[in-house]
């Protein structure tokens, strides 16, 4: 079977793929993205762009060892409402997904061996992995997929991921599945998902984070000793000390190298890790601040690991408060910002300036659109034609932690000083934001967004008419229409010229003023092999092995 | 005696109480809700409620405190929301931690003081006393956060002779002992200077009794004037205040634990504080306010005993 032939069994929009991404219309990353959530195998797609697969050919050392990892051990009872990551990244070792998004951005099978989606992107049939074996002996098959993929989307639960594929899975009110049959069981080893919308990234969204692939008979419930498909299982869990997973037999994928991994809980101190690192007390950890890359660097036992992601904040007007009511007003406040100005300031320089549209360079869709600069006259005229002409006071809110936050939102403040606008700055602690991040009565506040692999996932989650996290109340039937339409685009061009316009509409009126994109690092042990950041922090433990 | 006793048992009692009222109300009209905590930031408002009818939290205040001081009273200290079991379970361990770092401590200055204050104190103004004098006022006058990051750039990142962090695992080739070497450095560091000088100052004032020079004029050795006399004169004062010294070590645990990942009280009541999680922040405050008490009382009968002319008056 030529390539030809193989691509166009795979899905009818490969071949136009391949030879849009060959005449160069299509780049590296948009293409391994699409073509893998359409179907073809990783290995596949990278070889049509010419590039090795990462993570191949790694250097494997021998096995055994335990690695110590420093990261906040949080209660893990309750995966499908997981709403942190660290809870995750412990039960991830034990109970795998239906596929896997890599650093790469690029989607493979995990749970799932491959899948298949029809031209219309409304049906897509997932063929289960066999010869699978739960912990316990159980074979691994569809009805526990059915039964977990239920579970995530009963509205009782409370699963994230309810919001995450009420577009297409649930009914207008997210009260039910649209369809009694929408998650459909074809036999032993395959399973349909009958959406009632296109959509594009399925395979994704399955990945998110709560998404764990549980066995029904522990009803959702998580700990020491629970049955899992993955390669170690949980021995030992204490809240805010300490959690190991160990290697088990019978796990169906590669053998794991290691013994086990130890995630050490050292609090929040950020001296007191560096130092554990550098007394070699734990090989790596979560995730480094600004305040500890200095330090991390000297550390000579120890590789920097980075990546730029779309890990974010926004400063966003509420649209309803009659402060935030002028299109003009909101504008003036994004020229006033010197985005990479505030990214060296308050982030080292480590990421990418914001365009105040929340798409980012490293989403596949993102369109380029000029650079919007400082621009402090026009902003002043734009503040006297909407009837400021000495500009206004406010107040702005932001949490204590991470301490970019804060730098980040002294240094705007200074800028639309220069406009006229005064705002004074609120901070206050984490738990006390986390009450108030979306409420009407907090008009103007500074919002962490987490990474999404997709510019359309987080328009979809932030921006899109009553959605439960639309922070800004932002409403625009236009943006709406044109972003459902860009859901279930599969042509790259025709996605991106829209993407251009809600990038615009949101550049022109939209409630956001977004300074910059941060890179995401942290620091593992030299002698740890087969480690890799992942934008949005995951750990893939069974990929690695320790030096002696 | 038995009078001095009762009386200070009933004010330890009441004082309990009034604590726990007091760090009840505190709870009760400062931000951060409890549900929001266990739910995260992402729960909607809906489940918020469901939670708060579901634990009781939305019943009158009183209600709550009067159930909580029932079930105290009766060995039940509550369930922690944040480390999501009986705060008996692991608040004894906690506990313990700290104690032992206390007691190594304790160990060290109050011996320390005494030897260092004597030896600077007898001889005024001689180059001895200058240099213990200067070394306490530079120590004393460092505080813990700033002393630890010196300590463990010196000897964890430079020299690399001490592991970083304590968290109490011997693991990456670090004994257990050897965890706890820094985080008794820095109290001992803090400490040591303040209770010295109180000493020296004691013995300073000491000297210049009639009695000394008295003893001195008789012809008496030195060393057992010093010894017989003089000590025994100046330790009555710093006594009671080097017992009150524990005091202050139970507040500032609390930094160093938090700077060494130490799995201590301190530590542990800065999550349950930051996380409003009541059951612990009570149990702690109020076993705090105990151990408060009960070395004030130690220090009061100390003092009582030591001096004769107040436990003959």
């Amino acid at each position: 079977m030529s390539m030809r032939d193989h691509l166009e069994q795979t899905h009818a929009y490969l071949p136009r793929l391949t030879r849009q991404f060959k005449e160069g219309k299509v780049s590296r990353r948009e293409f391994l993205r699409t073509s893998t959530l359409l179907g073809l195998s990783a290995t596949a797609a990278y070889s049509i762009i010419g590039l090795a697969e990462p993570g191949k050919n790694q250097a494997r050392a021998a096995a055994g060892g335990t690695v110590r990892y420093a990261m906040r051990v949080m209660p893990i009872e309750s995966p499908h409402t997981y709403s942190w990551l660290q809870d995750s990244n412990i039960t991830r070792n034990v109970c795998e997904f239906l596929t896997r998004t890599g650093s790469d951005n690029v989607t493979r099978p995990a749970l799932c061996e491959k899948w298949e989606a029809s031209d219309d992107l409304k049906t897509w049939t997932l063929h289960l992995r066999k010869g699978v074996k739960w912990s316990n002996g159980d074979d691994f098959v569809a009805d526990h997929v059915v039964w977990n993929l239920k579970r995530l989307l009963d509205p009782a639960v409370g699963s994230s991921t309810v919001g995450l594929m009420k577009g297409y899975m649930m009914n207008d009110e997210g009260s039910a599945l649209w369809d009694a049959n929408a998650i459909e069981k074809i036999d032993d080893h395959a399973v349909r998902l009958n959406a009632r919308a296109a959509q594009l990234a399925v395979p994704e969204h399955l990945f998110h984070y709560p998404a764990h692939i549980l066995h029904p008979s522990e009803n959702g419930k998580f700990g020491v000793g629970s049955i899992g498909t993955g390669w170690a299982s949980l021995v030992e869990h204490e809240l805010g000390k300490k959690a190991v997973v160990q290697r088990r037999d019978g796990y169906w994928g590669t053998p794991a190298s290691l013994d086990a991994v130890e995630f050490v809980d050292l609090g929040d101190d950020a001296a007191a890790i560096v130092a554990a690192i550098a007394s070699n007390q734990v090989h790596g950890m979560h995730e480094g601040t600004t305040t500890q890359y200095a330090a991390l660097q000297k550390i000579e036992h120890v590789q920097v690991h980075q990546v730029a992601t779309a890990q974010t904040a926004v400063a966003r007007m509420v649209m309803t408060n009659p402060q935030w009511q002028d299109a003009r007003v909101r504008k003036a406040m994004r020229l006033a910002i010197d985005g990479p100005k505030v990214l060296q300031i308050s982030y080292l320089d480590l990421g990418l300036p914001g365009e105040d549209h929340h798409v980012a360079p490293v989403h596949p869709e993102y369109a380029e659109l000029p650079f919007l600069k400082q621009d402090i006259e026009t902003a002043k005229k734009l503040l006297a034609e909407a009837g400021l002409p000495n500009g206004f006071e406010t107040e702005i809110v932001c949490k204590k932690d991470p301490d970019w936050e804060p730098i980040a939102v002294q240094a705007m403040a200074e800028m639309w000083k220069q406009i006229g606008v005064t705002v004074n700055i609120r901070v206050l602690p984490s738990a006390q934001f986390w009450e108030i991040w979306d409420k009407e009565t907090n008009p103007f506040s500074f919002t962490e967004w987490t990474h999404r692999p997709l510019g359309v996932m987080v328009l979809g989650l932030a921006y899109r008419t009553g959605v439960p996290w639309n922070e800004s109340k932002f409403s625009n039937p236009k943006f709406d229409e044109l972003l459902t339409k860009a859901e279930g685009i599969l042509d790259v061009d025709k996605r991106r010229e829209l993407m251009a316009e809600l990038e615009t509409i949101l550049q022109e009126e939209g409630p956001i003023v977004q300074p910059l994109w941060r890179s995401v690092f942290t620091v593992m042990d030299k002698r740890v092999k087969g480690f890799e950041v992942h934008p949005t922090l995951y750990i893939f433990c069974e990929n690695w092995s320790l030096e002696a | 005696m038995v009078t001095f006793f009762a009386k200070r048992l009933g004010i330890l009692l009441f004082t309990m109480l009034v604590v726990s009222f007091l760090i009840f109300i505190t709870f009760e009209f400062s931000p951060g809700d409890v549900a929001r905590n266990v739910l995260g930031p992402f729960a909607t408002d809906l489940q918020l409620q469901l939670y708060r009818q579901e634990h009781g939290l939305d019943r009158p205040f009183l209600v709550r405190y009067v159930e909580w001081l029932g079930n105290f009273l009766q060995g039940d200290l509550g369930y922690s929301t944040l480390y999501k079991t009986d705060v008996n379970d692991f608040i004894w361990g906690r506990i313990g931690r700290s104690l032992i770092l206390a007691g190594i401590v304790f160990a060290i200055i109050a011996p320390g003081c005494v030897i260092f204050g004597i030896l600077a104190g007898m001889r005024e103004g001689s180059r001895l006393d200058r240099v213990v004098s200067v070394l306490s006022m530079v120590t004393t006058s460092i505080p813990e956060f700033a002393s630890g990051v010196f300590l463990v750039s010196i000897f964890v990142i430079w020299l690399g002779l001490l592991p970083g962090t304590s968290p109490l695992e011997a693991a990456g080739g670090w004994s257990v002992t050897s965890q706890l070497v820094l985080p008794v450095l820095v109290l001992v560091g803090f400490y040591l200077g303040y209770l010295v000088r109180m000493v020296r100052a004691s013995m300073v004032e000491v000297m210049t009794r009639p009695y000394i020079r008295t003893a001195v004029l008789k012809g008496l050795v030195y060393r057992d004037v010093i010894l017989k006399h003089a000590v025994r004169n100046a330790m009555i004062t710093p006594f009671t205040a080097i017992l009150l010294q524990l005091n202050f070590l139970v507040s500032s645990v609390v930094i160093v634990e938090a700077v060494f990942a130490y799995p201590g009280f301190g530590r542990m009541m800065l999550e349950a504080g930051l996380y409003k999680d009541v059951a612990t922040v009570e149990a702690g405050a109020l076993f705090g306010v105990f151990f408060v008490v009960l070395t004030q009382m130690a220090g009061d009968f100390s003092y009582m005993m030591l001096n004769p002319r107040i436990r003959f008056s």
